[in-house]
């Protein structure tokens, strides 16, 4: 059977929050029995885009990371409180109604924090991928279908078709594990790698010049990693590095100039390393 | 329903009303709402010809009607002119236009008490609207008792779900089967189309909790100690609270304050202004009934100021004209141009991903996606690392606030020197570039202003400007300077005229109007039909006001309605209303839209003859939180020089709660409207253009009006009834007779009939084919043809050789050297014949402020709330953590610091931080980020929530409302512009300890 499945692309994501105005408008004032009952005003967040900032101005790097229950195939939850969790066949997972009212613990039989606590009416809830509109004919759940360019996107498709999906579009699974989410991200890189941005200069007759015919390299224990040519600004950016994965050298040349080395040591951050001054052969 | 239909039609088929009597009993027994109308008057009606040979008197009594043939004595005269015009008379009653004329010519009269008179009139015209007004037939049926109505939004029209008159949920509008194909735009070997569905922003699908919000005021309110008969205590005006009063209470206190005021004080002692921005709908938004409204009673006005785009009104204007739109440009056909002519876009002060351009949701989004499809250039040049740098990346440079203008004319100091501009446009097509090029160059002052020149004002590296101006030159360069185009915060800062006026000079050195080179980022100027008729709200709705909104170029022949006019002149200028009020002086340059050299003129209040205004009557958003030095409207609020202020209000904002009396205003969810996605017309003409589609819709009444509040429309009809002007006010329509007036007048029935509109909620106008998309805007210009681009401006007038040929200027070419400026004052030093780099009087120059508040704050449009719309009032909006953080079950408005500026203040992320400098003080929630260099801080403007911890006006505020901060000083001398953008401020961490703010006047112009 076909199951339900979220994909989220960083670079798609503008940050509008459309998702939680959505889920919210949802789910807030709004009782859907079996399905979950009403979500507190202001205290709960179903979905929620988290701002997550690389490197340090002007070389700023911003994304939103939209954070949402999983839908995990092998759901921790379910394995944590078995008779509370209702996998369906179409691959939604649920809490029951019933069982989640009183049962605090809930909150933590989701090891990502997907579950949470709503105080007003003692039950424990989360994201029901709109459970109550895909059964009733809608395509798609609130958050994706307010969604202004289908950051949001879902798939209904077999559990192979999502792992071939997966694989082809390099989807990736926000939190380690085997849990087997339903939800995966697209340019993730965004997120939990880190780039070394630079740039390259010359003297030309006392005034600072960009190189913006300078080709910029780097390498790690010698090996070339990646080489491009430098944009019109003549500053480079290397991306989709580890972080803290140790020593990297930079290379800047441009024809009629000496080549311009500089070693980086790469932390949890995204390094600026400053103007790469050319000197002339 | 069958049953209804079949009552109004066997009156209309009768042809003759003088059966009255049994079809409104029908009627009565199949609609209870139609009873419930019956039962609100006995009266008795005497219906008749004129030589009184035919005659049917009605007596209305306890919801039942008698009748019988003959004349005799009755409270209201319904006299027809003979038994043509009362066999007509159903026709007649079902179009409207015809009912004005019939009554206008006296064929038809009406005789009697204005309230029986009036309820028979409108009670005739509610029996033939009965099956929407009593069975609700409109919406589409969704099964389980759901109807989907839909409504218009400043952030994009939304489907509203309703289920036993309570709104379940608003969803952005979908297409369906029948609804029309995309445009298609063929670019660089690939094929580009929309989705078809429209988008919304966050406030139009945070909606349904502003409906419900606990904030709404529900009942008219008194301030409990303010007496209109006795002590007023005008200084506890934001202290003292409210109690409910009835609406009979409401408006008699208002309407008999209206006719004192204007007995003891003269005309124009009443002052009205509206905060825009708060509603939607061509019909029952501010330049439709409130503009007719006070223009019967005559009432100063507000002298507004372009708040979005000031640099572009007091300064590119000069250039190159374009006074219609404040100096804003033209943009048609841009999208497509851009996209096949273009490899690189420069985005300066541009952030249409948190502005929506304007009105326009999200739509421009897709189309900064392609951008990215397309691997174009891209460069942002803002202070923040904005939303749109965010999405669409490219590379990101940021001068400090207010020193564009200087970077700019670096760019064109390397052009000039490196030859790599259009010269031969610039030597055919544009007026004085060597006086221009005298300055830049350093001819006239010794002072090259080369990019190592603007180094140390702006902060940016040399190279990185001349490897710009290099690569921008190389390119077929779009440059989007703001959000849509010519608006953008760079224009709101001190001497924004002059970064305003560097970029159309930019620009124009590199032949705007030819292939590839244009304003614009993709937000506007999508190939939409726009030959369909359909105006914007800023076209004058019901207005009648042919002068003061766009009717006169727009609507006059198309729905003709008895006009308006405000016979009162004076205007108060609206970034001086407090000083205006507190000091009984003010002044400023009054800016119009029929020609440039209108803008030299002045308000001066008070006028010659007139006594201070005695009453405010303030309408739709809060002053307070968007305009500069707020804190100056909390002041003037206090003082006795206002004898009463009428607030009429959807929430209890910031400013609400400084009104003696406030009449609760419903939301557009909960009254009729029409109107179309993201137009406004008028000063920003075909603002659709923005759009993806173009969308035009009914606005169901979705829900009853929440408690007692009324439509704006219902509360002005209610007063003029009071003061006997209520058939001067509306012909005797009501707001749904007028939508559908409107409807009638526009090109709509052509397409779609009113029943189907109603039901479906929505008509998307199918896009031309390709080969009759509009011409290409300033191609015209570019080419030395006629204007061929769609619009009527400017004025005949305004052309000064051949009609139709050139600019507006007096060259009628570009002109870098400004006659019109040259003409009013060569030597205005803060404003020059040609542009030049000003430094502020509140940045770094600013020696001795500097050193006191070394922070330079920018306060752009938010991108979560549009003004104070969306924002507080407990909606959903203030759980947006980019927008507000709660601490301690307060939510506090966000202010954003580079990690730097923290470090050096011991501050951290979360700590509570109070932002202050002499004009305000505000307790905000630190975020630290690096999308602003050291130096700058940002936070938005427009908070909601007015929270005044001491005095009102005198203390620290912690509702967020950095508008407290910013200065009121005009943007240049001779200008009625702001400056928000230049204002410096300290930050520590919240004490508790609340500030003293003294006594506040403008900052000197």
């Amino acid at each position: 059977m076909n199951k339900w499945h979220i994909v989220v692309d960083l670079e798609k994501c503008v940050g509008c929050y459309n998702c939680l105005m959505a889920c919210k408008d949802e789910f807030v004032d709004n009782d859907w029995p079996p399905y979950t009952r009403k979500q507190q005003k202001h205290d709960d967040k179903w979905i929620n885009p988290v701002r997550h900032e690389r490197g340090c101005a002007p070389r700023t790097d911003v994304c939103f990371v939209t954070k949402l229950c999983q839908h995990c195939e092998n759901a921790p939850c379910a394995k944590a409180a078995p008779g509370a969790v209702t996998k369906r066949p179409d691959g939604v997972v649920l809490l029951d109604v019933y069982k989640a009212k009183g049962n605090p613990d809930l909150v933590k039989a989701c090891p990502f924090g997907a579950i949470q606590w709503n105080e007003e009416l003692k039950v424990a809830q989360k994201c029901t991928m709109c459970a109550h509109l895909l059964d009733g004919g809608w395509q798609e759940p609130r958050c994706v279908q307010a969604c202004p360019i289908r950051a949001l996107s879902v798939v209904n498709c077999s559990d192979e078709d999502w792992e071939a999906l997966s694989n082809r579009e390099n989807l990736e699974s926000l939190y380690p594990g085997s849990h087997r989410p339903k939800v995966r991200y697209k340019n993730l890189y965004r997120y939990n790698k880190c780039f070394i941005a630079g740039a390259a200069a010359y003297d030309d007759h006392g005034t600072e010049t960009a190189a913006t015919n300078a080709r910029a390299t780097i390498k790690k224990d010698g090996v070339m990693l990646e080489t491009m040519y430098v944009d019109f600004l003549g500053e480079f950016k290397f991306d989709k590095l580890p972080p803290d994965s140790g020593v990297y050298t930079i290379e800047v040349d441009m024809p009629g100039f000496k080549k311009a080395v500089q070693e980086v040591e790469l932390g949890k951050d995204s390094p600026d390393i400053g103007v790469m001054m050319l000197e002339r052969d | 329903m069958r049953d209804i239909r079949e009552v109004i039609n066997k009156a209309i088929l009768g042809g003759t009303l003088f059966a009255l009597d049994k079809v409104l009993n029908a009627l009565a027994a199949v609609a209870p709402g139609f009873k419930e109308e019956l039962r609100k008057k006995n009266v008795t009606v005497q219906m008749k010809l004129r030589d009184n040979s035919h005659g049917q008197w009605l007596e209305f009594r306890d919801g039942v009607v008698t009748g019988k043939m003959g004349i005799y004595e009755a409270d209201v005269e319904m006299i027809f002119e003979n038994l043509e015009v009362a066999n007509n008379v159903a026709t007649i009653f079902r179009d409207q236009m015809e009912f004005v004329n019939a009554a206008k010519t006296g064929s038809l009269v009406l005789n009697g008490p204005d309230d029986a008179a009036m309820w028979f009139s409108a009670l005739l015209l509610k029996f033939f609207a009965a099956d929407v007004l009593y069975y609700k037939n409109y919406g589409a049926k969704m099964g389980s008792g759901v109807t989907r109505y839909v409504t218009g939004t400043n952030g994009g029209p939304v489907f509203v779900y309703v289920k036993n008159d309570k709104i379940i949920r608003v969803t952005p509008v979908e297409f369906d089967k029948d609804d029309p194909a995309p445009w298609t735009i063929t670019a660089k070997g690939r094929k580009f189309s929309p989705p078809r569905r429209m988008t919304a922003t966050p406030y139009a699908l945070g909606w349904k909790s502003m409906v419900y919000s606990p904030n709404r005021v529900l009942y008219p309110m008194k301030r409990v100690d303010f007496d209109p008969n006795g002590e007023r205590n005008y200084q506890n005006r934001g202290i003292s609270g409210y109690e409910r009063i009835s609406w009979e209470e409401a408006l008699d206190i208002v309407s008999r304050e209206i006719v004192r005021v204007r007995r003891e004080h003269g005309p124009g002692a009443i002052f009205h202004s509206s905060g825009s921005h708060h509603t939607w709908g061509n019909i029952g938004y501010y330049l439709s009934g409130t503009k007719r409204f006070f223009d019967c009673l005559g009432a100063t006005n507000v002298a507004l100021n372009p708040d979005s785009w000031e640099g572009f009104a007091w300064g590119a204007m000069h250039h190159y004209g374009g006074s219609a739109r404040y100096g804003g440009c033209e943009p048609y056909s841009t999208v497509e141009d851009c996209m096949q002519n273009a490899t690189m876009i420069v985005f300066w002060s541009s952030d249409p991903e948190s502005t929506a351009g304007v009105y326009a949701a999200q739509e421009g989004t897709v189309r900064r996606q392609w951008i990215k499809d397309l691997g174009m250039k891209v460069v942002h040049i803002d202070p923040y690392y904005n939303a749109t740098a965010a999405f669409v990346g490219g590379r990101w440079i940021a001068p400090r606030p207010a020193t564009d203008a200087a970077m700019a004319i670096a760019i064109a100091n390397v052009w000039m020197n490196e030859g790599t501009y259009d010269k031969d446009y610039v030597a055919k097509r544009t007026f004085g570039f060597d006086k221009w090029e005298d300055y830049v160059l350093g001819r006239t002052d010794g002072v090259p202003k080369t990019p190592e020149w603007q180094e140390p004002i702006t902060g940016v590296p040399a190279r990185t400007v001349r490897a710009l101006a290099q690569e921008w030159a190389r390119n077929k360069t779009y440059l989007a300077c703001g959000g849509i185009t010519s608006f953008g915060s760079a224009g709101r800062t001190a001497y924004g005229t002059e970064w305003a006026r560097a970029m159309v000079c930019l620009n124009f050195m590199q032949g705007v109007g030819k292939p590839g080179t244009n304003f614009g980022g993709l937000q506007y100027g999508t190939p939409l039909d726009t030959r369909f008729w359909f105006p914007g709200y800023a076209d004058g709705g019901f207005s009648g006001d042919y002068m003061s909104t766009g009717a006169g170029v727009s609507l006059y022949n198309r729905m003709p309605q008895s006009p308006a006019v405000n016979s009162e002149t004076q205007l108060i200028p609206r970034l001086r209303i407090p000083e205006a009020i507190m000091d009984k002086k003010a002044e400023s340059n009054h800016l119009g839209v029929y020609s440039v050299a209108s803008q030299f003129s002045k308000v001066q209040y008070p006028a010659p003859g007139h006594e201070p205004v005695k009453m405010y009557y303030k309408y739709g958003g809060s002053h307070i939180g968007t305009q500069p030095a707020s804190n100056r409207f909390a002041q003037m609020y206090r003082c006795d020089s206002l004898e009463i202020v009428v607030n009429q209000a959807i929430w209890m904002e910031g400013e609400t709660k400084f009104a003696d009396i406030i009449l609760p205003a419903c939301t557009n969810f909960e009254r009729w409207d029409i109107g179309e996605a993201s137009s406004s017309g008028g000063y920003i003409e075909k603002a659709y253009l923005q759009n993806n589609w173009r969308v035009i819709f009914i606005q169901h009444k979705c829900i009853e009006p929440l408690g007692e509040s009324k439509s704006d429309f219902e509360i002005f009809q209610a007063i003029a009834n009071k003061l006997g002007l209520w058939q001067v006010f509306s012909e005797g329509n009501s707001e749904y007779d007028w939508v559908k007036r409107y409807f009638e007048a526009t090109d709509l029935p052509k397409k779609i009939s009113w029943h189907k509109l109603l039901k479906k909620g929505y008509y998307v106008v199918p896009p031309l084919p390709e080969d009759r998309r509009d011409p290409l805007a300033f191609n015209w210009f570019a080419e030395d043809r006629k204007k061929d681009t769609p619009e009527l401006t400017p004025l005949p007038s305004e052309f000064y050789g051949q009609y139709g040929y050139g600019l507006q200027t007096p060259s009628g070419k570009f002109e870098f050297e400004a006659q019109t400026l040259k003409r009013f004052d060569a030597n205005d030093k803060d404003r020059l014949p040609i542009c030049t780099y000003i430094p502020s009087w509140e940045g770094r120059e600013a020696k001795d402020l500097y050193e006191k508040y070394p922070l330079q704050m920018i306060s752009p449009h938010a991108k979560y709330s549009f003004h104070t719309m969306g924002d507080g009032k407990d909606s959903n909006i203030n759980d947006i953590e980019e927008h507000r953080i709660k601490v301690d079950g307060y939510y506090y408005w966000i202010f954003r610091m580079n990690p730097r500026d923290a470090a050096a203040r011991k501050l951290k992320r979360g700590d509570l931080v109070e932002v202050f400098n002499d004009r305000g003080s505000v307790v905000c929630y630190l975020e630290l980020t690096e999308r602003v260099p050291a130096g700058i801080v940002h936070s938005y403007e427009s908070s909601a929530n007015y929270d005044p911890l001491g005095e009102p006006g005198h203390s620290t505020d912690r509702g967020g409302c950095v508008n407290n901060l910013t200065p009121s000083r005009f943007i240049t001398k001779n200008a009625h512009g702001l400056a928000v953008n230049s204002c410096l401020v300290e930050v520590r961490k919240w004490d508790g300890k609340v500030k003293y703010i003294g006594d506040l006047r403008a900052d000197s112009y």
